[in-house]
């Protein structure tokens, strides 16, 4: 009995002592693998700042009034947050790859599944923030367009087009991620016509006047007298 | 030296085949082949009669027309002693006719750097470049604006026209105060479709190879090239040219258009010399052939209700981008006026230069969009011109050039605050 209690004793210990002789290299190597990932991730990112700041990416972004959706989220400026970026992806890409080295079973697959998702959740995010950013820029066009063409009512010009774009950017995204796709379609297609259908009904039963002068316009058999401003040059 | 390649095999055939000459005259233009031939009949006889001795060309570069003019174009190939001449005097030499095509986009910019381009090959002394609605205003207009390029060696010749006091408002409040009081000399017409250099200027203009894609460049070439003269210290001057025509089709060109390019133009001026204006102080008056520009008065219907409407909505409307261009004193001040009754409102030089000062500050420093930024300045100038006309409807052609007078010493004494807005923002993107 009380060699056996030995035996058991002496075998868990070896099991142990086995397991830490097995485990710590493999923590080590992960340490190292994290530390190198810090540097190589600093050092990129430090590269990528540099480079951006060289090439101007701000004033680009400025012109493309991507910067203004930056402020509005209370995010840093473009070249920031590129560099910020590629700094956490090449940090995190190591942080996993030293994991693994670890070769805790169930572990690898999650990472292995997380690795071959990234692809799509980056897609989805640049397909979302290049939507915010052409709903701006293009809802702000058409804002200025309609107050200076003296429309009525040009903040509804303008939404309706942020509206549009927003709701097709994300489901554009949502499409990347493959999360319920075929709800996703239904969805924009139900809103998309929706809405065009809710357009032309108000447009040709509630605006019967407009849609007349409008086209009167369009055919040059407008009555009303064309405004006319001083010539400016 | 101008860049071959950049003209087509049949322009260089024919500027090899003219060889060199005096002076050379462009015709810019998108318009019907009709309206270049009356052009370049209206350029020629000026030319017949009043540079004789000399040898001229005539290159008429247009987008649409091109080669519909050009089959009928060479065919009058300039005979001396053409019908066209009223004073018994005819050219003693061959008029040339030259037509160029674009490859490419159409562009006034890319139409001008086909002139310069030929004028260097011609090795033309001075050259004018006018447009076929006002070249056949008068046939004198060509050539007052060659003689002093070509006789009395200034380098830019800038126009001078009798107009309407409601005419050429954006010129008259913005364009002219603004280029004075930043340039430092006092040139009316930066912005016109006729004008005049000599060879130095166009070489120089000429060799900036990386200006020619610039929006400012493409639609504005004259007032890029004025300036060029201005800040690079060339011998400017202005000439009296008569009463500038009105459009062909009776309506004004399209506002936001206008102001797109021409206020546009300004603001990326300022931006690619801002050394050069930075540094002057004050302003200079330019030799001046003829009198000065004539105002007229008749009456003049024009819809200011609407324009003021415009003003409001556009202020209530545009308030967030306002907000992001202006300062919050600025944008206070407007939005005050803008609640104001028609009857007592008004839009002080103060606040217009100011303002004015700030939208450039916020071009350069890219606030938003500069195209959207451009744009958000079109009702605030419809506010403007609405006070100017409420309050001048009355007024005497003295009484508006004091008025004038005055709103360029307003500019030229808030300049050092636009140095302060631009230079604030370096500092702080830096």
């Amino acid at each position: 009995m009380r060699v056996t209690i030995v035996q058991g004793l002496e075998q868990a210990y070896y099991n142990l002592v086995h397991m830490v002789a097995e485990f710590l290299p493999r923590f080590v190597v992960m340490v190292v693998i994290i530390l190198v990932g810090l540097l190589a991730a600093y050092l990129l990112g430090h590269m990528l700042r540099a480079v951006l700041r060289l090439t101007k990416l701000d004033r680009v972004s400025e012109d493309a009034g991507a910067s203004r959706v930056l402020r509005m989220a209370d995010l840093p400026s473009m070249t920031e947050l590129l560099s910020r970026s590629i700094f956490w992806i090449t940090w995190v890409g190591f942080i996993l790859i030293g994991i693994s080295v670890l070769g805790v079973a169930g572990l690898q697959e999650q990472i292995s599944r997380l690795f071959r998702f990234l692809p799509e959740v980056f897609i989805a995010m640049l397909i979302l923030f290049l939507g915010l950013v052409l709903a701006n820029f293009l809802s702000r066009a058409a804002l200025l367009a309609s107050v200076n063409a003296g429309i009525r009512s040009p903040k509804i010009w303008s939404w309706s087009i942020r509206f549009v774009i927003w709701i097709l950017a994300i489901s554009m995204a949502l499409e990347e991620l493959g999360l319920a796709r075929q709800t996703v379609l239904a969805a924009f297609s139900i809103v998309f016509g929706a809405s065009m259908l809710g357009l032309a009904i108000a447009f040709g039963l509630g605006g019967q006047d407009l849609a007349r002068r409008a086209l009167e316009r369009y055919l040059g058999n407008s009555t009303k007298e064309k405004y006319k401003e001083p010539q400016p040059l | 030296m101008a860049d071959e390649t950049f003209l087509s095999d049949d322009l260089l055939r024919q500027l090899m085949s003219v060889g060199e000459v005096d002076l050379l005259v462009g015709i810019l233009s998108h318009s019907s082949a009709n309206t270049m031939r009356r052009a370049a009949h209206y350029v020629e006889k000026s030319l017949q009669q009043n540079f004789v001795r000399q040898r001229v060309a005539i290159i008429s570069v247009d987008g649409g027309a091109a080669e519909d003019a050009g089959s009928d174009y060479h065919s009058g190939d300039g005979q001396p002693g053409d019908s066209l001449n009223s004073k018994g005097l005819s050219s003693l030499r061959t008029i040339h006719r030259i037509t160029a095509g674009f490859n490419g986009t159409p562009s006034l910019g890319l139409a001008l750097r086909t002139i310069l381009s030929s004028s260097d090959l011609l090795r033309a002394k001075a050259c004018a470049v006018v447009s076929p609605v006002t070249s056949s205003a008068s046939p004198e207009w060509v050539a007052n604006l060659l003689r002093p390029a070509f006789r009395d060696n200034f380098d830019f010749v800038a126009p001078l026209y009798s107009r309407h006091k409601f005419q050429g408002l954006l010129a008259r409040n913005l364009l002219y105060p603004m280029t004075r009081a930043l340039f430092g000399r006092r040139i009316r017409e930066l912005y016109s479709d006729e004008w005049a250099f000599s060879s130095r200027l166009g070489t120089l203009c000429l060799n900036e190879e990386d200006v020619w894609r610039e929006e400012a460049v493409r639609s504005r070439p004259e007032a890029w090239m004025g300036i060029s003269a201005l800040t690079s210290d060339f011998r400017c001057c202005q000439v009296y040219l008569g009463e500038k025509p009105p459009p062909p089709d009776g309506a004004g060109p399209d506002l936001v258009e206008v102001l797109r390019q021409t206020v546009g133009s300004l603001f990326w001026l300022l931006e690619t010399h801002q050394q050069a204006w930075m540094e002057r102080k004050g302003s200079e008056p330019v030799p001046t052939f003829g009198p000065d520009h004539a105002v007229t008065a008749e009456p003049m219907e024009i819809n200011r209700a609407r324009m003021f409407e415009m003003f409001q909505n556009g202020v209530k409307e545009l308030g967030p981008i306002l907000q992001l261009i202006l300062s919050p004193e600025t944008f206070a001040s407007i939005q005050g006026i803008a609640t104001l009754e028609q009857q007592f409102f008004r839009f002080g030089s103060e606040l217009w230069v100011t303002m004015l000062y700030e939208f450039a500050a916020s071009y350069h420093h890219s606030v938003i969009n500069r195209d959207h930024l451009v744009q958000a300045l079109v009702p605030l100038y419809r506010g403007k011109i609405y006070a100017f006309l409420a309050e001048f409807s009355e007024a005497s052609a003295a009484d508006m050039e004091a008025v004038s007078e005055h709103l360029c010493l307003e500019f030229e004494r808030q300049k050092p605050y636009l140095t302060e807005k631009w230079k604030v923002g370096v500092e702080v993107k830096s």
